[in-house]
């Protein structure tokens, strides 16, 4: 199908300094857990992209010297000429599809832990890091100044040396340029702090000098924050940025406007639960508005709708994309195919966020199960092969976020028939009541984008309103059945902490619930006090909690973490949500385990009390999210009392279990193993994943040599 | 007792749609197939009344007109349950009229007891194959069925017909007749994967169409209405567009 003509001005070309950024759609720089060290992941994570259609792709912040090292966290690193060699492989792919390629030259200053390099990172005044515990910065001095900006020239030469075509002198997220230009970390007194003029020199003059070394056939990027929503002393747009603007736009070619710092840089990868697509744009446009040089900025945009309006109101020149672009690598070739509804739109739950804020592990996508395995499981996101056992019918019970994603696979590797089960009248699974939480409506999106996929696909059907026993998967003529029954949440109290029911936990009574009674039976949450109980950490308990003070009930959330919520830290949700909980009047107890529960009260004690002193809350109600178990009846079933060899005889040749079903687990890790099960349907063993390349140094020698 | 259930197999329309260079028809590259939807739930009701009502001896004959490329249709039928398929060979004009006319003898030679049609074809929409075949067949007709009490003793149905605006007519009708089937009668069953694979192996019948006579229409032509001109966004709040909008139609009704 023809792209919609009201879309063309996406795929209008744009000069950027000496180059031409061949449409308007602009990977923006994120991070992937690849870096330099995993060269060839990187590479086809980011040509991924490229070929999807994207005009240019970033890397993620890439480290310009070994005393701007974030381990534990995994940056792009141009430390030397071996880190060359290794970024030019995603340089030259992404030329090969036409893309332009983007290294974000950074210095973290004291954010950066340096743990592998074990340096000392230098900033503009010895205060400790507010993101990093117990890193502080050396004191910069004029030597120092000069030296560090040498690090950049010296950076922005082996990034043009590498193959890039735009480098950036990285300020947002607080960091180097960006710590000199606000009042928060600079407290300088020298001509380098105070006054407006003094705080953009560092920066300034950085920009001036990587512009002399490389500037004339590499675009100059700048990305900077124009709000840190903390007063006077975080940058502002009016005080500081916008004169910034005014100050450099002649030796910048493109701007990158964001904001936030980076404790709570939530604010700039805005979570769904709390901000819309777009929320940036008022401080793009006032950018906009003084700045002669294009302006690029996120938004989270999915829909090419909002992107033409963002640009033909005049906010933004070119519609930068991070997490709309890990989700949908081929979001401008799907819009430029006029294929809307191919999009696979991004959710904004920040899975993949948590992954570089926990630390180092691939990035992964609730949407998009093949993000970060192009290269190390040769995934594809568009592209299936015929299944070698594609003459066979194959059974999928239970169509949650595994079963869909299974069916859909299936479909797609051409399966003869597929059969997605379900026993309610639609698909969805725990994604039917999770997005009535408050606030996490768009993560319906991951129904929505698979039933419209599996109704297009001919040789699958859905099944509705239809419950399988054992004797019935038995008899229903498939070759293969896939088990995708799900999960539920404990009625009994059982729990990660003590490794036992709760005694007096009993989600049988009136008063004692759990989060599908809640939010799929719609069991009535009796009198005013509740005490929701969480012991998993992520978004469930917050959530009952928001929802239930919001509807007028006494709230009291205990968990016996020392958070609540740790995992939304990662998230990046923590901080509003926290906000939201406090504003609600949601009294939070840490570090409390329940000893009992009886009717009308919870009793507990501090977990590190070790003379177990009891305290008690009153309670009309009780919310049990404590752990959940496997809906695995169904499997035990056939394996057990059936048996794998009379299922044979009936013609199954095999039986697997995916998502929750088998183990409960994140939605993206649900959506992972349906999709891996399916993409890996014809191999030796599918119950068992195949080995994945993992790129590392191996060592060539003779064992018995030791 | 012998019901006879008429079926289609329908085109569907994908996202894009071309047509045939003498733009008569939409071009079968853009085109999928599948059982008329109004089709399986008159298959199901048939079931039913076997299920509820019938006794030994019971049969459910699927019949359908057009070439081997329906027969995917009708074997869907065949997995939901009914016992044989009649396919009337013919792949010419495919207007109402003439589909009852090549039906009419088919049927008629089965002497059921009732005669299921679909109310209507979900492709083209004409909702005239079967009060046509009750013509032809000098049947009771009842047309657009929500319901049915069969009393096989009396032989004698009391049926319900969806009229306009919600309302019921409640009749009776002596069988043999005829009845047009309404979606949401019931809720037609899924077959299992091994009542597919078996219906696969099922023979059809397959009967040389007779006279096909005069058609009751011919295409002319097929296109894409042309786009219409002078719409208007209105943007603002929800109270600014509910006050523009009044206004705009307290304009249009003077």
């Amino acid at each position: 199908m023809a792209r919609d003509p009201k879309y063309d001005i996406l795929f209008e070309p744009i000069q950027l300094g000496p180059k031409t950024m061949k449409n308007r759609f602009y990977q923006i720089p994120h991070c992937n857990g690849f870096g330099s060290e995993k060269p060839l992941s990187q590479a086809y994570f980011r040509a991924m992209k490229a070929e999807g259609g994207y005009g240019a792709c970033c890397t993620e912040y890439c480290s310009i010297s070994p005393e701007s090292d974030d381990t534990h966290r995994v940056s792009a690193r141009l430390w030397d000429d071996e880190d060359v060699k290794n970024l030019s492989v995603m340089c030259e792919m992404l030329h090969e599809h036409g893309a332009l390629a983007a290294a974000e030259l950074w210095y973290g200053g004291p954010h950066a832990p340096c743990m592998e390099s074990r340096s000392v990172p230098r900033g503009p005044s010895q205060i400790p890091s507010d993101f990093e515990y117990l890193t502080y910065a050396k004191e910069m001095d004029k030597d120092d100044i000069r030296e560090v900006q040498q690090l950049y020239v010296d950076a922005a030469i082996r990034a043009r040396e590498a193959g890039f075509d735009i480098v950036y002198v990285y300020g947002s997220h607080s960091y180097l340029p960006q710590q000199f230009l606000t009042p928060y970390y600079n407290k300088r007194t020298d001509e380098y702090g105070g006054s407006f003029e003094n705080r953009a020199r560092f920066w300034r003059e950085t920009i001036e000098q990587v512009r002399e070394a490389v500037g004339d056939d590499t675009a100059i990027a700048v990305r900077m924050s124009c709000d840190m929503f903390m007063g006077d002393a975080g940058t502002q747009l009016e005080r500081d940025c916008l004169p910034f603007v005014e100050l450099c736009d002649e030796i910048v070619d493109v701007w990158d406007i964001n904001v936030s710092g980076i404790s709570e840089w939530g604010e700039d990868a805005t979570p769904s639960r709390f901000y819309p697509s777009g929320r940036l744009l008022p401080w793009q446009e006032a950018v906009k508005k003084v700045a002669k040089k294009p302006v690029l900025g996120v938004g989270r945009f999915t829909s090419p709708d909002l992107m033409v309006d963002a640009i033909n109101s005049g906010k933004l020149d070119i519609i930068a994309t991070c997490r709309p672009s890990i989700s949908d690598p081929f979001l401008p070739k799907k819009i430029d195919e006029g294929r809307l509804d191919d999009i696979r739109e991004c959710i904004g739950c920040n899975i993949c966020i948590s992954r570089w804020e926990i630390g180092g592990p691939p990035v992964i996508c609730t949407q998009n199960a093949t993000a970060g395995e192009e290269y190390r499981r040769g995934w594809h996101p568009e592209k299936f092969d015929t299944a070698e056992n594609a003459d066979n019918d194959v059974l999928v019970v239970g169509a949650g976020p595994a079963g869909m994603e299974c069916a859909m696979i299936l479909g797609k590797r051409g399966m003869r028939r597929v059969h997605l089960v379900e026993v309610a009248d639609d698909m969805g699974g725990i994604m039917r009541w999770i997005p009535q939480l408050p606030g996490l409506g768009e993560w319906a999106r991951v129904v929505n984008y698979r039933k419209i996929q599996i109704d297009k696909l001919r040789n699958v059907e859905f099944i509705p309103g239809t419950t399988l026993d054992a004797n019935g998967v038995k008899e229903y003529g498939a070759e293969i059945v896939v088990i995708a029954t799900g999960g539920y949440w404990v009625g009994d109290g059982l729990n990660g902490c003590t490794h036992d029911t709760i005694p007096g936990a009993d989600a049988s009574q009136p008063w004692c619930l759990t989060p599908e009674q809640i939010m799929r039976d719609g069991k009535d949450v009796p009198g005013a006090r509740v005490v929701v109980i969480d012991n998993d950490g992520y978004f469930m308990g917050v959530s009952l909690a928001e929802k239930l003070a919001s509807e007028g009930k006494k709230v009291t959330l205990m968990t016996h973490l020392g958070h609540i919520a740790p995992y939304m830290h990662f998230t990046l949700e923590a901080p509003n949500q926290h906000r939201k909980l406090h504003k609600l009047g949601v009294d939070i107890v840490t570090s409390h385990m329940p000893s009992r529960i009886e009717q009308g009260a919870v009793v507990a004690t501090h977990v590190f009390d070790e003379d177990g002193h009891e305290q008690t809350w009153e309670a009309d109600a009780v919310v049990l999210v404590t752990q959940r178990r496997s809906n695995e009846a169904l499997y035990r079933e056939l394996k057990d009392s059936v048996g794998f060899d009379t299922l044979r005889g009936e013609g199954i040749t095999a039986c697997y279990r995916i998502g929750d079903c088998e183990a409960p687990r994140l939605i993206a890790d649900c959506v992972f193993s349906g999709h891996r099960l399916a993409r890996e349907i014809d191999s030796e063993n599918p119950e068992v994943p195949k080995p994945f390349i993992r790129e590392r140094r191996v060592i060539e020698r003779e064992l018995a040599a030791v | 007792m012998k019901i006879v259930v008429c079926v289609k197999q329908v085109a569907v329309l994908g996202d894009e749609v071309e047509f045939t260079d003498d733009a008569r028809d939409v071009d079968p590259d853009f085109l999928d197939a599948s059982l008329n939807e109004w089709d399986s739930y008159a298959t199901e009701e048939a079931l039913r009344i076997r299920e509820n009502a019938g006794s030994d001896g019971d049969e459910i004959v699927v019949v359908s007109v057009g070439d081997g490329d329906v027969e995917p249709a009708m074997r869907r039928c065949l997995a939901m349950g009914a016992d044989r398929a009649t396919r009337i060979d013919h792949s010419g004009s495919r207007d109402p009229i003439t589909i009852a006319r090549l039906l009419a003898p088919v049927v008629n030679a089965e002497s059921p007891d009732l005669v299921f049609c679909g109310v209507q074809s979900s492709d083209a929409v004409q909702a005239a194959t079967g009060t046509a075949l009750a013509e032809l067949l000098d049947l009771a007709r009842v047309a657009v069925v929500t319901r049915i009490e069969l009393d096989t003793g009396a032989r004698r149905a009391t049926v319900h017909r969806e009229l306009e605006g919600g309302l019921v007519d409640v009749t009776e009708v002596d069988t043999p007749a005829l009845l047009t089937i309404q979606t949401g009668i019931n809720q037609p069953r899924y077959a299992t994967l091994r009542a597919i694979k078996q219906a696969e192996q099922e023979p059809i019948q397959v009967v040389a169409a007779g006279e096909e006579g005069e058609p009751a229409y011919r295409v002319r032509r097929m296109f894409a209405p042309p786009k219409g001109e002078g719409a208007e966004l209105l943007d603002g709040s929800a109270a600014d567009i509910a006050r523009r909008i009044a206004g705009i139609v307290q304009e249009r009704l003077k």
